[in-house]
């Protein structure tokens, strides 16, 4: 199979996937208890209010007819209109997936930036001290709820300290990237940004940065372990050059992969740690649609980040299947 | 051998921009962090705290919940109210114990018949256009009437209005009887648009824009996270002292505290008994507390045993210590009751006392209904009303207690609840259930109608005796006549124990020290109240 063909069958699987995430998540609201009704009107509505605002919200509509016109909507960019709020589902959606991803990504990089060089540390001081020290920070990291530390972070470096701001987002990414060439002063803009992000992206990015830690670790080792490593040795190359230029560099091979499946994990994982942290997310948009059973919201924010894993789980096989010549394509 | 070569190279090179990018985000990551350490130790928090007068006195609510919309006619709930009501008013409006007092109608009157006039004030709405007896009548038709606009959810909350009138700088509102209350749900409910703004505007538009009346106007709108106002400088009560005004919301009640101790917001709602201690261990804040209209109760279908006896169910009140639970559920954050009017509402009987804790009591007259050692479930809501499941646990421990009662709990989501309740068919219902009932027209004849008269939207009892009662409140002409029949009715209510009478929620609130702000018995927040301490 030629890479095109694999790309394309790849994308064929992943609209596939999408397509039962919409189904799925479309007859979720049918399968769980309580008619969406109760969530606009008050407990003593009369029935006539009741079938009232059912006939304006379409839902008095037979059932494949809401799916078939769900479906049409969707493939036109319309993910419907919000009987809670009011307002275009897509509208609300989409304001909220920068904030998802300005976190994700951010707790992605602070993983990275502190996974890789312990990983590395470890790997080359193996049964030392350091190296015992990184596999018990590690195995920390995995082991701890981040609502917990989150929480945690909360209590000691916001509430007690005061180095960092609770929760909430009032400077974004955006502001810093504005603060360059605006008016705004660009420390303090970047100051103010550091203080909301920080503590939702270290608990968001712990237990990626753990993983990360233990496969760079585990990957460092067995790499070193072969026989090309032992050449290059052999053939008078610096140990340094061998480490970085050679081991890690193979290295991160599958930590490209785990990278790419992480990202999309945190990108609909950031649940809990956006509600901990009251960011204004998707995750926050979500517990907000359950709390308020605003069907349609939850539908359009649910199937972005279904659809926003299945990009980047394509994105990462094609990169890598493109990287490592041992895949084939098939 | 040349395709694959290329192959190659390009791998490779994509390997060493990845092992490039990686470097660089390590760094990137390393300086970061840096940054982080002195920005966050450097700055300070940023936040004017204004407790200079010449800083701005700003103020920032945070709730559990946002607004669902900033459209006031298109909601039915509590939080939605409090965000919108700093923009938009109501010809009537209440004082912070709920008596009424003036809003957009400078004075109201009872007309012949049916019938209901206010007399309008001369104020502008936000946008410089001024409030007429049209916008008036349009407002109230787009509530009550579904082919104006929209289904509101909130029809029928003004009563049967029949007919509405628009005259010179009056409004005349017609009901389809007589409405003893009308002012009462013209006080609570009602909330006023412009004609023009809204027939021009898209109901998206609507929902994320405001052009009312109020003390405050939006400046920004994030919907679900945040809104932003400023103080509307021609509002007809002056202007508030607030420069600006920030309601926020976090769904988890610790980090509502949190924000609070961290002096990020002055306000927090929702302050569960567990955080209370919290907050006051700290000197940042202070807990402050008020009845709420809001009453919580264990409703006993009529039609079905064992319930149907009236001497069970009012076993089932002796059976359960109300106290205890206020004192180490709610660490005393409730009111015990003694029957389904509250004594801030209308009709409230002063002289009934609670049923008293008394097992032994509760035992004789079980024995007394015929209905010993029967099985019983009772069914609670999760996390709907405060701690309501803790509630709900210890007084189905304490029925089960009882030598000749078993009772189990069965805990549901509300929404599963709620389809049962709401379908109109009281043989839909649960046998024995926790419900919290808010009343925000502060008057008994909104609890005991809908909940315990024969035909009441969400009714367990039907009894000619009450349901009587009830039509003569309806239709006394004379206030004190219909007090003294309300009164009556709680009476019954009392004897006849629909419900295990429970206790009056309390609204708990978390302040902070720098400002000076009492919350209100109708759980709606007023910042434009609030002054610097």
């Amino acid at each position: 199979m030629s890479f095109g063909r694999f790309v394309f069958t790849r994308s064929l699987q992943g609209l596939g996937v999408i397509w039962g995430v919409i189904t799925v998540v479309f007859a979720l609201r049918f399968v769980t208890p309580g008619d969406p009704i109760n969530a606009v009107a008050p407990l003593d509505a009369t029935q006539e209010t009741r079938r009232a605002i059912a006939a304006e919200l379409g839902l008095d509509q037979p059932l494949y007819i809401q799916y078939g016109q769900y479906l049409f909507d969707l493939m036109v960019g319309d993910m419907g209109f919000s009987y809670i709020k009011g307002q275009e589902v897509t509208g609300l959606v989409f304001a909220r997936v920068p904030a998802t991803v300005e976190l994700a990504v951010t707790a992605t990089i602070v993983a990275i930036a502190l996974s890789i060089p312990l990983g590395v540390i470890s790997a080359t001081r193996r049964n030392e001290p350091v190296d015992y020290g990184a596999t018990l920070f590690s195995l920390a990291g995995i082991s701890t709820p981040n609502f917990w530390l989150g929480i945690m972070m909360i209590l000691i470096l916001a509430v007690e300290f005061g180095i960092f701001h609770t929760s909430g987002r009032e400077t974004d990414l955006g502001d810093v990237v504005i603060s360059v060439v605006g008016p705004e002063p660009f420390i303090s803009t970047l100051a103010s940004w550091l203080k909301y992000i920080t503590l939702p992206s270290i608990a968001l990015g712990t237990y990626f940065m753990a993983l990360i830690t233990r496969l760079t670790r585990s990957g460092m080792l067995d790499e070193l372990g072969k026989a090309y490593v032992t050449a290059s040795r052999a053939k008078g190359i610096p140990e340094t050059l061998v480490r970085y230029k050679h081991v890690l560099r193979n290295t991160l091979i599958p930590v490209i992969t785990v990278l790419g499946l992480q990202l999309g994990t945190l990108i609909g994982g950031a649940v809990i740690t956006e509600a901990v942290f009251s960011w204004p997310g998707l995750g926050t948009l979500v517990i907000q649609s359950i709390n308020l059973r605003d069907w349609p919201v939850l539908q359009g924010s649910l199937i972005v980040i279904g659809t926003s894993f299945v990009l980047v789980n394509i994105l990462v096989d094609t990169v890598y299947a493109y990287l490592d010549p041992q895949v084939v394509y098939d | 051998m040349a395709p694959n070569d290329t192959n190659d190279i390009n791998r490779r090179t994509l390997l060493t921009y990845a092992g490039s990018a990686a470097a660089a985000v390590t760094v990137a990551g390393c300086t970061g962090d840096g940054n982080g350490g002195n920005g966050g130790n450097g700055n300070g928090d940023g936040n004017g705290d204004g407790n200079g007068d010449d800083e701005p006195f700003e103020i920032g609510v945070t709730m559990g919940q946002m607004d669902s919309g900033l459209d006031p006619q298109d909601h039915a709930e509590t939080n939605t109210e409090i965000v919108v009501g700093q923009v938009y008013e109501g010809l009537l409006d209440r004082d912070k114990v709920g008596e009424i007092i003036e809003g957009l109608a400078t004075d109201w009157e009872r007309g012949d018949g049916n019938s209901v006039t206010f007399t309008l004030r001369e104020t502008n709405f936000h946008n410089g256009d001024p409030l007429t007896a049209e916008d008036v009548k349009f407002s109230i038709e787009r509530i009550e009437f579904e082919d104006v606009g929209i289904a509101s959810p909130q029809a029928g909350d003004l009563g049967s209005v029949e007919e509405v009138e628009a005259g010179d700088g009056e409004v005349t509102v017609t009901f389809s009887g007589f409405n003893p209350i009308a002012f009462q749900l013209f006080a609570t409910n009602g909330e006023i648009m412009q004609q023009s703004w809204v027939e021009e505007n898209s109901r998206d538009y609507i929902n994320q824009n405001t052009n009312g009346t109020g003390p405050f106007q939006v400046t920004e709108y994030d919907s679900g996270n945040e809104v932003v106002y400023e103080p509307y400088n021609d509002y007809w009560d002056g202007e508030p002292e607030v420069d600006e005004l920030t309601m926020a919301s976090s769904s988890e009640s610790s980090t509502r505290v949190n924000r609070l101790l961290a002096e990020e917001t002055d306000i927090v709602t929702n302050v569960p008994p567990n955080e209370v201690s919290r907050i006051e261990e700290e000197d940042v804040a202070t807990v402050e507390s008020v009845p709420s209209a809001r009453i919580i109760f264990l409703q006993m279908r009529y039609d079905v045993e064992p319930f149907s006896s009236q001497e069970f169910r009012q076993a089932m009140n002796y059976a359960v210590d109300v106290e205890s639970i206020i004192e180490n559920v709610l660490n005393g954050f409730g009111e015990i009751t003694s029957q389904p009017t509250l004594p801030e509402h209308v009709g409230y009987n002063p002289d009934l006392d609670p049923y008293p804790y008394d097992p032994e009591e509760a035992e004789r007259l079980v024995d007394e209904s015929g209905h010993a050692d029967v099985e019983i479930t009772l069914e609670t809501p999760i996390g709907r009303y405060l701690r309501d499941v803790e509630i709900a646990q210890a007084a189905a421990d304490q029925i089960d207690q009882l030598s000749n009662v078993s009772c189990e709990l069965e805990q549901r989501e509300f929404s599963s609840l709620v389809q049962d309740i709401t379908t109109g068919d009281i043989e839909d219902k649960p046998h024995f259930n926790l419900l919290g009932w808010g009343n925000g027209e502060f008057d008994g004849s909104q609890t005991i109608g809908p909940l315990m008269t024969t035909g009441g939207s969400l009714t367990i009892l039907e009894n000619e005796e009450l349901d009587q009662l009830m039509t003569d409140a309806e239709n006394a002409t004379d206030s004190d006549d219909r007090v003294e029949i309300l009164q009556e009715a709680n009476e019954l209510a009392h004897e006849l124990a629909p419900w295990v009478f429970l206790h009056q929620q309390f609204s708990v609130y978390g302040v902070s020290n720098k400002i000076e702000w009492e919350p209100r018995s109708d759980e709606f927040i007023d910042p434009d109240t609030a002054t610097r301490q």
